[in-house]
This record gives C-alpha cells, sequence and structure tokens, in this order.
C-alpha cells in the first residue's frame, strides 16, 4: 500500500508565468482520487512532479510505494518503440535496469566471446532473474494476451505505433493493475479505448486496492470511480473529499465563499481608506486627530500587506467556429470498399449535411478508414469518391506533427499551409483568443497541454476552408467546456461531419451511426452501438 | 536456485548435455576426465545464472575454454 502527499508545491514556468503557487493535498492508501481541471491548468506538470521528473521551486512531495506511471501521450505514440521497451519502461526501476544490463551484456557478445564478457552476461541473466524478472515476464505474457489478444513472444518485437491508440492505451494499464507498483498516477487514461475498453477501465479502477490518482475529462467514469476530487484551478488546488456526483455543487458553492470573502475583503478596504480621508482632514486642526489618522493609516497598510484573499477563478472561455460551405449533395460515395484485412467490403452514402459517427471497438480500423477519404496512403481496395466541392478537413490527435513542434502558434498561423491560407498577428491572436490560447500564442506547439493542442487544431480547421470534416476522436484529451463547445460549432458547421468517437455523451449529437463490428462487418445502426452484444440507447 | 553444490559434485542435466557433446567434439585431442573438469568448473563458475539459460551457457564458456584460440 501507498499514499502520496504533495505539500506547499509551487511550480513557474520557464516563461515566469506562476502555473502552481502553495498545492497541498494528500492522496491516502488505496484511495481512488480524480484530478480535474481545464486544458492547461497544471495536472500534467503536477503529476510529472509528484513522479519526480520535475523540480517545484518550493514545496515537497513525500510517497510510499513503488510508483506506476501512464504518461498523457501514450496512444499517440508514434516513434520506433516496440511493446518490449514500452512494456519494460513501464516496470520498477529495479527491473528496468536488470533489463538493461541483460541488454547491454547481450549486444557484447556478439562483439566478443570471451571469458570476461561470457561471464557478465551470466550475471546479468542472474541479476534479471534476482530482481524477479522471470515473474515479470510472465506478467508480460498476461498482459499482452489481455490488451491484444497475442503472448508476448508473438508481440515484444511489434512497434507500438502499430498498434491503435486504445491498445497502447490498454496495454500499459493492464501493465501497471497488474503490476506491482502500489501508487498509480494515470494521466488521461481513457482517452482512446474504446466504450468497452472504458467500462473494463472503470471496474479495474473500482476492484483495485492500489492508490490511483487519476487525470480525466469523462464525466462518466469521473462519476463512476472518484471517491474524491482534486481540481487544479486558479494557480492552487483544493480537494473535494465526495464523489463526482456531489462535485459541481461543491465547486459552485467553494467559488460563491470565494467571491463573498473577496467582495467582504474589499468593502472594509473600501471602508478602511475613506476612513484614512476622513482622519487626515480632521488631522489637520487637531493633534489628538492627528494620532488617530497615524494609528489607522499604519491598520490600513497591514490590511493592504497582508493581502486580499484569492478571488473565485475567472471562467475560461472557449468559442469554437467552423464555418464551411455548400457542396454538392453527394458528399461521400463508397462502392465496395475494404481496407485490405480489417473489414469486408461495404457501400456507403453520405450526403451534404450529415452528422456521420463512426463507432466500434479498438482496432477495428476506424481510423484508417478516415485517413483514406482524407487522402492518405492506405491500402484498400474498392472505390470511392468525394462529391463537387467537397474539401476535406482532416483532425487526427494520433497524427504526429513533427514539423509543428518547434514553431510557435503564432508562427505556425501566420505561415499557413496547403489549403490554409496564413493569417497576420493581429486575426492569429484575436482567433487564439477564441480558443482560449491567447497566451499560448508566443510558445512551442510542443510545449502545449494536451488540450491545448487539440483546441489548436480544431482552429486549424477552422481557418482551411473545409466542407467536409473527418475527425478521429475529437473529444480526447479537450476539458468538458472545450468539449461542448466543439459541439456548438459542429452544429452550426455548414457542411457533412464524419466522425470517430468512443465518446459516448459526443455520439449522441450524432444522426447517423456507421459501425465497425469486431467480426469485420460494417453496417449502419438507427441508435449508437456501443459494444457488441448489445445495442444501446444513449442517456 | 540449488546453487549451494559443493565444488567436483556438481551434475546435473546442464553439465550431462555438454560434457557429451564436447567429448565429440574435443575428444580427439583431449582427456574425456580433462572435458569433464572444464565443464564442472564451468558450471561452479556460472552458479547464480537462471536454470534455463545455464546448459547453452555452459556449454558455450567450456568450449571457449577448451579452444580458447577458436576455430
Ligand atoms: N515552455 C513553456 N513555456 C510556457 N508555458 C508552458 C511551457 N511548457 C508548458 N507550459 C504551459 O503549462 C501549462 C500546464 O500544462 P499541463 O500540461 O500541466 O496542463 P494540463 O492541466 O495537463 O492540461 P490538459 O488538460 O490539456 O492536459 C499549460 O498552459 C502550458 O501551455
Ligand atoms: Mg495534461
Amino acid at each position: 500500500m501507498g499514499y502520496v502527499d504533495v505539500a506547499g508545491v509551487r511550480f513557474t514556468l520557464p516563461d515566469g508565468r506562476v502555473l502552481l503557487d502553495d498545492v497541498s493535498f494528500r492522496v491516502g492508501e488505496g484511495a481512488c482520487a480524480a484530478l480535474v481541471g481545464e486544458n492547461g491548468a497544471g495536472k500534467t506538470t503536477l503529476l510529472r512532479i509528484i513522479s519526480g521528473d520535475l523540480t517545484p521551486d518550493g514545496g515537497s512531495v513525500a510517497r510510499t510505494g513503488g510508483l506506476g506511471v501512464m504518461r498523457q501521450f501514450i496512444g499517440s505514440v508514434r516513434d520506433d518503440t516496440t511493446v518490449q521497451r514500452f512494456l519494460v519502461d513501464l516496470a520498477p526501476p529495479a527491473v528496468r535496469e536488470a533489463w538493461d544490463g541483460v541488454e547491454a551484456a547481450e549486444l557484447a557478445m556478439m562483439e566478443a566471446d570471451d571469458e570476461p564478457t561470457q561471464l557478465a552476461y551470466a550475471s546479468a541473466l542472474g541479476h534479471w532473474g534476482d530482481v524477479g524478472g522471470y515473474d515479470v515476464e510472465v506478467t508480460w505474457d498476461t498482459v499482452t494476451v489481455a490488451a491484444l489478444g497475442v503472448p508476448y513472444d508473438g508481440c515484444k518485437y511489434r512497434e507500438l505505433a502499430s498498434l491503435s491508440g486504445g491498445e497502447q492505451k490498454r496495454l500499459a494499464l493492464e501493465c501497471l493493475l497488474r503490476g506491482p507498483d502500489q501508487v498509480l498516477l494515470l494521466d488521461e487514461p481513457d482517452n482512446y479505448l474504446d466504450v468497452p475498453g472504458k467500462r473494463w477501465l472503470e471496474s479495474r479502477l473500482i476492484e483495485t486496492r492500489k492508490t490511483v490518482l487519476f487525470v480525466s475529462h469523462d464525466r462518466e467514469l469521473l462519476a463512476r470511480v472518484a471517491g474524491r476530487v482534486v481540481t487544479v484551478e486558479g494557480g492552487g488546488a483544493w480537494v473535494h473529499g465526495g464523489d463526482f456526483a456531489s462535485y459541481p455543487a461543491a465547486r459552485t458553492a467553494r467559488h460563491e465563499r470565494m467571491a463573498d470573502l473577496r467582495k467582504r475583503w474589499d468593502e472594509e478596504h473600501e471602508r478602511l481608506i475613506d476612513l484614512v480621508r476622513t482622519l487626515q482632514q480632521q488631522a489637520k486642526n487637531s493633534p489628538d486627530m492627528a494620532a488617530r489618522y497615524h494609528a489607522m493609516q499604519t491598520r490600513l497598510a497591514k490590511y493592504e500587506a497582508a493581502g486580499p484573499p484569492p478571488d473565485r477563478p475567472p471562467d475560461q472561455h472557449v468559442a469554437m467556429r467552423l464555418r464551411g460551405g455548400r457542396t454538392g449533395v453527394r458528399v461521400i460515395v463508397a462502392e465496395q470498399v475494404e481496407l485490405t484485412g480489417l473489414m469486408q467490403p461495404f457501400d456507403l452514402d453520405v450526403d451534404y449535411g450529415d452528422r456521420v459517427a463512426v463507432l466500434g471497438s479498438n482496432g477495428a480500423g476506424k481510423s484508417h478508414f478516415l485517413r483514406l477519404l482524407a487522402g492518405q496512403d492506405v491500402a484498400h481496395t474498392g472505390d470511392w469518391r468525394l462529391g463537387a466541392r467537397v474539401v476535406p478537413g482532416f483532425f487526427a490527435q494520433t497524427h504526429a506533427h513533427p514539423e509543428w513542434l518547434d514553431r510557435t502558434l503564432v508562427d505556425l498561423l501566420w505561415h499557413g499551409e496547403p489549403g490554409r491560407p496564413g493569417v497576420d498577428r493581429g486575426r492569429a491572436m484575436a482567433t487564439l483568443r477564441r480558443y482560449g490560447l491567447a497566451a499560448q500564442g508566443d510558445q512551442l506547439f510542443r510545449s502545449l497541454s494536451g488540450g491545448q493542442q487539440a483546441r489548436f487544431q480544431v482552429l486549424l480547421l477552422e481557418l482551411s476552408g473545409a466542407t467536409l470534416l473527418l475527425l478521429d476522436e475529437p473529444t480526447d484529451n479537450l476539458d468538458v467546456l472545450s468539449a461542448e463547445s466543439l459541439e456548438e460549432a459542429l452544429g452550426a458547421f455548414d457542411g457533412t461531419v464524419m466522425a470517430v468517437t468512443h465518446d459516448r455523451w459526443f455520439a449522441r449529437t450524432f444522426d447517423r451511426f456507421l459501425v465497425f463490428g469486431s467480426d469485420g462487418r460494417v453496417y449502419e445502426a438507427p441508435e449508437p452501438v456501443f459494444d457488441e452484444a448489445r445495442v444501446q440507447r444513449t442517456r | 536456485m540449488t546453487l549451494a553444490l559443493l565444488p567436483g559434485t556438481v551434475s546435473d542435466a546442464s553439465v550431462d548435455q555438454a560434457v557429451s557433446r564436447l567429448v565429440v567434439e574435443f575428444g580427439q585431442r583431449l582427456d574425456q576426465q580433462v572435458v569433464v573438469g572444464v565443464v564442472r568448473s564451468c558450471r561452479e563458475d556460472l552458479s547464480g545464472t537462471p536454470a534455463d539459460a545455464l546448459p547453452e551457457l555452459v556449454e558455450r564458456l567450456a568450449r571457449y575454454r577448451l579452444d580458447p584460440a577458436g576455430d
């Protein structure tokens, strides 16, 4: 068993802004606590401070029990990491070290076969055994079978990038939940998971006796799992000791209390200033009053030095706008399309104005289909075409954009790209402001939080003039308010929308449902279908 | 793991297998007792190695010691 104790943590960003100030909370043994807050509030930063990746400018973190960490960007890994390396990196430090020792010794054996090298290899293997490496390999086997349906030996050299986002997440979660670490930090573990996957995660988090601190924007998951809620907002953090059902009321009450305290402080401040002014006048003709005047001045100074209580955090504003434009009536016509090896051939007609949700389990080929329509190179048979004036705009958070990483947002907007005209700084800043990204204008893309990156990608769609939106899991990473804003923007969009989603609440806003069945059949359903066994009506 | 065996008494599958193969390989040049001795000492030096990997490593090390020049 383990716990996490965060005390008085302060963290300043490279540009000098204070992101976190005096953050204190505790996650006790066996507790399952949610960490919530808007995009960019500092949740990931806080988890990185707890895990020791970042050093705070003040305060301290105490914890016991081994620590397992799942990062937000798992699911969009696009480098050449293998499944094996990924599992090794999720293992406790001693296992990781022993593994690296074995690998180094193996390499040395390829170079030289002399006695010291052989003995070093034998001793590395011995060390691997001592740290429980052979048991770990048995666990990995269970993990890959559970997550991917393949034994460890059958997939260890597979590149992680070849797994779908949901499969990557599932692999990490199986590994951490079955592993020895007693404290788990999970940064948006539910992103990219299909609905059965989300339900599985919910039940595992409820069952586990480990101590868990997890970030999520999914209200359904929060409602089912969180026993307490830590909120990062306004540069600080506060804890709601109850579950998520009672959280909104607690937060409102807290904000009202803060506003009230602040109002009282301001009123008292006004009163003291008035008193000082009055006494100053009276002091001119009375030495007695002069003494009272000075005393009152001191009192005011002390009051001001103590400072006002923090005001309630400002409401954030996000107003996404997607314009679109009139196209031909037939938008997508597909005949007997089959993505090689992923599904059986199917026909599809999508008309102007349709809102099509693409549903189905992880790894069914939904993302590949969207990429095909976006004009990317995807192996397939059968015919498909887009109608007149249909300009596809593609959005996928799992798509790596290495060319964006080291450029600022204003710069990316200024230069534009094929199909998206550049805009000047004034227009760029005005648009960024509507997306709650005004403060990030001169930041490098790589330094944005996960949700800020997602918002920026929607912003690029806005500027692109697309008339067919192809969205792959657009609400993942977005905070609740941004997801609502996206939903509104899609409602007002003049054009056609096709979105892959596992977000039960978002799916409800669509009017056609294309299901990629796990048996390889692609069919249309009158209602959202969230798992094989049954068809469910959304709330 | 059964590593607490006394020197000279080590005798297990990894030793037996290595001995029979190496005797075929080196029997022309070396006395069988020499091969057995080298294999046993290799097995001792490799104590602490996981059982699964032992046969291969014992044989490999013994081959190296019996014929340091390599072929
Ligand atoms: N180098 C930097 N310069 C300035 N600001 C930075 C830099 N690196 C990170 N930030 C900012 O730090 C803030 C906190 O980021 P963090 O990733 O912790 O947010 P988060 O709460 O996890 O958000 P999300 O819900 O989007 O994942 C963001 O506003 C981000 O833009
Ligand atoms: Mg984050």
